[in-house]
């Protein structure tokens, strides 16, 4: 049997709030095939972000266990869970987070550098290459559209070509045709990494683009469907070994 | 992470901050600035004062004795590589006018003088300066027929130079006037007017004979790197020296206690002040990095997401820390030396220096160390709770941050708490008194916090009743992520430490210039017999001169003390002085060996205070009243029977009483005070002190020589204008620094105040959305801030008050004065500071439109 990229077991989270316990996720069971692409869909507060979170390993669950190709990583210590994301991890969020003093390149250099890749600066260039922004590396975020700033975070979310890549939002700061255009680039990304995607949305437009949609309620798996249309622009189900 | 890399995310993650963390700069600037200037300053003072010391001394060291020095101790000061030796003999002896008796005329002897003859072999002196008329070397004026003489020598004997006179019978030609010795100031009682001849001449005297009174003095100049060593070369000194104390070693570090006491006072206090300033500088610096830092947030949660590890967060900008410390503490040094090179040049002349060092590669590592040290002790804290950013707060802006490791919380504790008692220690340059800071300020703070969070309980309550701004200013107390603490805390230990500071300075120089001896006298007059005074004390009355004191002096012997010999005692004191301190000289002995001058008087002097018994009680016995520092030397105490010898007759006294003695009045004091009536009739003469009109010394002079030839006169003006002056710039002086270290600690603490209301803009924005009008959030902004700042104010003057108090009296044995109003206005001081500075900050958010403020916030 193949091992899940992504495998959640009985995920349950409860945050304190006004003197009582929150129940954000409930007993969530999932399971994330390797260069599956997977929208988590649900109305605010159905926590589909605090699942992203817990998956990253940027927060730890109450209950349950995440595990990463097999491994639990639900119990690492902050040291070995950075070491983990800075690995197997890229994030792609709805208001970029890229770092505001440092400019284009320098953000897509910054993972690679963690990593140790010793290539990172060529690495780094084909990047702003393949996301059109070869001739504005050296410019800082604040001197760059939304757009092109989302794609500087693509740039970046795939640099170390990670195992897993978390998408908050990722077009919830862009107009239509610009936030279309970073969703093309992200599955042309995908393709050539053959990179897992799991990406929260409220919009149920940006869900049929992917191979399957999880629909959250109340912090519960409401509906877990394959999506019809998902190869349309090229979001397919396909397994890539490792 | 490799060095390379770290090295260029730390270059990285600096831009953008950099604007901000001008303040930084600043605030360390200003703190290393006066550690810098303080320690250059003080490091310069007491060089100087080291060789002001030398130059009272004329040397490093000196040996003396009443008997030859051996031949051992001075070869071992030759084998001293690159030392110095220099034999002066001292002797009173009387001179005349003329040439050798047999060609003198006998009907009309010439006028004779007593006189302190010097007689010097080798260079003289090593340190300070001679002046000498004409300006010349003395060995190219002396040789075995010549000598130098004092100016009242040519008044009182009616000779110019190139005239012959005698001492000894033996002719000399006078070849030139001594008008300053540098060694001379020490003794100001002095016996007569001073005559220099050279060995040889001394020698061809033929005054050294058996039972004449020949002090001996073998002056040393040690190499300046042996410095250093003094004591390691007096014990060895002292080790050839036979132990019955017949010789002493005296050396510099032990010249003029008055003197010293001063000085040592003026630098334990310029210690303290740069260990406050230091402390501002380092709250400016923890306020600053906390603001920073909470503008970093952000990044550090990307950077955490992205892979950084928690402890490579704290490298990251404990990093960035180091290199803003390192720069903070550059710019420092610089105004340091800038502040030190105009110190100097304001006090220029005045100071005992003449040229202060500017040289000081120690003064600026010392504020190196010191302010980087500080950048980063303070910025430990706010950074390790910057570890703490969670990094799902890229998702989510609110998430609470990550619980605190506790190895984290107690090892960033036991740095702070070691780091700080070790600059404390280092700063104040003792242990105990490090610990003594480092402990007070634990407790300080402790009781800061303390009622920082009872001002948040107590400020809270529901008063709804109460105006709308008032409630909203009084609930900001105790909001969520309010400053409360650790701004009353931060600003608290500033009102503390800035009032403490001003408290001393202000209190040190009241007594430095209180010590301004005003009225001290200009003139002693000695070897006045009792029958002369009422002559002599009309015609210093006659020259309008002032304050005339006159007292009789006997010379006496001390033989034994409650019936114990003065033998026995002696080799007692001095066998346990052996032990005590091997090698050093034996004052408690002296003491009982020296002739002692002893008076007889109805009242004590103004500056004479009984500190134990009762003057002239008893009837019944013949009394004594005794200097208690000296009394402590002889080991007498109430009731103890002093045996006195005054020329062959024993008298035994009573000890009555014990007096403590201001030295700096310098007016005529004596260790020793028999009741009157009990030496009436014994040998003595008069000694009397009085405040000359300035520029009539020399005619007094005259008139004394032509109609008292005997009475012996004593210029005192020009020692106590210098010792008044350096008073004076010494007041000036700390009194420059001490204004410095507030000033900057004033802005240091405004700023540390506006870091806090800077994140408030939001806030602002918010209350004007929900519909405050500006003046309602002014108001109750100020509320806050008052708030803040007379809980601050009323603990951090209450702390300064009693720091000062014991500094000032334990510390430095200066009289504390109440000023019940200047604790008010530090009160007052504090909440308008607070309350300013807060507001002052808040008014970039005030003048915004709300939704500028809540779009980027929220954007």
């Amino acid at each position: 049997m193949t091992i899940p990229r992504l495998e959640i077991r009985r995920l349950t989270h409860r945050l304190p709030s006004g003197g009582r316990l929150l129940t954000i996720l409930d007993a969530i069971d999932l399971s994330i095939g390797a260069g599956e692409s997977v929208a988590i869909l649900g109305p605010s507060g159905s926590g589909k972000s605090t699942l992203l979170a817990l998956m990253a390993g940027l927060d730890r669950p109450t209950e349950g266990e995440v595990l990463l190709d097999g491994e639990p990583i639900h119990n690492l210590s902050e040291d070995r869970l950075a070491i983990l994301r800075r690995r197997n991890v890229g994030f792609v969020f709805q208001n970029f987070q890229l770092l505001t003093n440092q400019t284009a390149r320098e953000n897509i250099l910054l993972p690679l550098e963690l990593a140790s890749d010793e290539a990172a600066g060529t690495r780094a260039d084909e990047l702003l290459d393949q996301v059109g922004l070869a001739d504005r590396g050296h410019h800082y975020p604040v001197q760059l559209s939304g757009g092109e700033q989302q794609r500087v975070a693509l740039a970046r979310a795939f640099a170390t070509r990670p195992r897993i890549l978390l998408a908050d939002e990722p077009t919830g700061n862009l107009d239509g045709a610009t936030g279309e255009r970073v969703l093309e680039l992200l599955a042309d990304l995908q393709r050539q990494e053959g990179t897992t995607v799991v990406l929260v949305t409220h919009d149920a437009s940006v869900a049929e683009l992917t191979d399957r949609a999880v629909h959250l309620r109340d912090g519960r798996v409401e509906r877990d469907e394959v999506v019809a249309g998902g190869d349309r622009v090229g979001y397919q189900r396909q397994v890539v070994a490792g | 992470m490799t060095l390379g890399i770290f090295l260029r995310h730390l270059r990285r993650e600096s831009r953008g901050s950099r604007g901000r963390l001008v303040f930084f700069v600043a605030c360390l600037a200003a703190g290393v600035a006066s550690v810098v200037a303080v320690a250059g300053f003080s490091e310069g003072l007491d060089r100087g004062i080291r060789s002001e010391a030398k130059t009272l001394l004329a040397a490093d060291l000196a040996v003396r004795g009443r008997q030859p020095i051996p031949v051992g101790v001075e070869a071992a000061i030759d084998k001293i590589a690159g030392a110095e030796r220099t034999g002066v003999r001292e002797m009173l002896t009387l001179v005349a006018a003329g040439q050798a008796p047999e060609e003198a005329d006998n009907q009309h002897p010439s006028r004779s003088l007593l006189v302190e003859l010097k007689g010097i072999d080798g260079r003289y002196p090593f340190y300070g300066e001679l002046e000498l008329e004409p300006s010349t070397d003395l060995d190219v004026l002396l040789n075995d027929r010549s000598a130098v003489v004092a100016p009242e020598v040519l008044t009182r004997l009616g000779l110019g130079v190139g005239d012959e006179m005698r001492i000894g019978g033996e002719s000399f030609e006078i070849r030139g006037v001594v008008k300053r010795e540098p060694d001379r100031i020490t003794g100001a009682m002095s016996l007569g007017p001073r005559v220099l001849v050279s060995a040889a001449g001394l020698d061809r005297a033929n005054l050294e004979q058996l039972g004449s009174r020949v002090n001996y003095r073998t002056l040393v100049r040690l190499p300046a790197e042996r410095d250093g060593d003094i004591d390691t070369i007096v014990a060895e000194l002292a080790g050839l020296l036979e132990t019955d104390g017949r010789h002493r070693i005296e050396t510099y570090t032990e010249a003029q206690p008055a003197l010293r006491k001063g000085l040592r006072r003026v630098s334990s206090y310029l210690g303290l002040a740069a260990l406050l300033s230091l402390l501002i500088g380092g709250l400016g610096v923890a306020q600053t990095v906390r603001a920073w830092l909470a503008g970093r947030m952000d990044s550090i949660a990307v950077l955490k997401c992205l892979g950084y590890r928690p402890r490579e967060i704290l490298w990251l900008y404990l990093g960035q820390t180091a290199v803003l410390g390192s720069i903070g503490s550059l710019v420092g040094v610089g105004l340091g030396i800038g502040l030190q090179m105009s110190i100097t040049r304001l006090l220029a002349g005045a100071l005992p220096v003449e040229h202060l060092e500017m040289w000081q590669p120690w003064s600026w590592s010392r504020g190196l160390i010191l302010g980087v040290g500080v950048a980063l002790l303070a910025s430990l804290p706010p950074l390790v709770a910057a570890m703490r950013v969670p990094p799902i707060r890229v998702l989510r802006r609110d998430a609470d941050p990550m619980p605190p490791s506790r190895l984290a919380v107690s090892g960033v504790g036991l740095a702070l708490l070691s780091s700080l008692i070790g600059l404390a220690t280092w700063q104040a340059g003792s242990f105990v008194v490090g610990l003594l800071f480092t402990g007070g300020l634990i407790v300080v703070a402790m009781v800061l916090g303390l009622a920082a969070l009872g001002l948040a309980r107590v400020a809270t309550r529901p008063r709804e009743r109460s105006r709308l701004w008032l409630r909203h200013g009084l609930a900001a107390l105790d909001r969520p992520g309010a400053s409360t603490v650790a701004g009353i805390v931060a600003l608290g230990l500033g009102v503390l430490a800035l009032l403490t500071m001003f408290l001393v300075e202000y209190g040190l120089s009241a007594e430095l210039a209180r010590d301004l001896p005003k009225d001290a006298p200009t003139a002693f007059l000695v070897d006045i017999q009792k029958d002369q005074w009422p002559g002599v004390e009309t015609l210093l009355r006659d020259e309008q001169a002032d304050q005339i004191e006159s007292v009789p002096m006997v010379m006496a012997r001390i033989t034994a003390i409650d019936g114990r010999q003065a033998s026995e005692l002696r080799q007692e004191i001095e066998a346990e002085v052996e032990t005590r301190r091997p090698g050093r000289d034996n004052r408690e002995a002296w003491a009982l060996r020296r002739e002692q001058r002893l008076t007889y008087l109805d009242e004590l002097p103004a500056d004479n205070q009984l500190i134990a018994g009762e003057l002239w009680g008893q009837p019944d016995v013949a009394e004594i009243s005794v200097e208690e520092e000296f009394a402590g030397e002889l080991g007498v105490v109430l009731g103890s029977v002093v045996t006195l010898d005054i020329q062959g007759v024993e008298l035994d006294l009573t000890v009555t009483s014990l007096r403590k003695v201001d030295w700096g009045s310098f007016g005529i004091n004596f260790f020793l005070v028999v009741e009157p009536g009990v030496l009436d009739d014994a040998p003595q003469t008069r000694v009397a002190a009085a405040r000359l009109p300035e520029g009539r010394e020399q005619q007094v002079q005259d008139r004394l020589a032509s109609n008292f030839p005997n009475v012996t006169m004593i210029r005192t003006r020009e020692v106590l204008e210098k010792v008044a002056a350096m008073l004076t710039q010494l007041a000036l002086g700390v009194r420059l620094l001490g204004g410095l270290t507030v000033l900057a600690g004033l802005t240091i603490l405004a700023g540390a105040v506006s870091a806090g209301s800077i994140r408030r803009g939001a806030e602002v924005a918010l209350l004007k959305t929900l519909g405050m009008t500006r003046r309602q959030v002014m108001a109750s902004f100020a509320t806050e801030y008052a708030l803040v700042g007379l809980v601050a104010g009323l603990i951090g003057t209450v702390g300064g008050a009693v720091l000062a108090y014991f500094v000032l009296t334990q510390g430095m044995d200066v009289t504390w004065e109440n000023r019940p109003w200047w604790l008010v206005g530090s009160v007052a001081a504090t909440v308008v500071l607070a309350v300013s500075s807060g507001l002052a900050a808040s008014v970039g958010a005030l003048r915004k439109r709300p939704i500028e403020v809540l779009r980027s916030v929220t954007g």
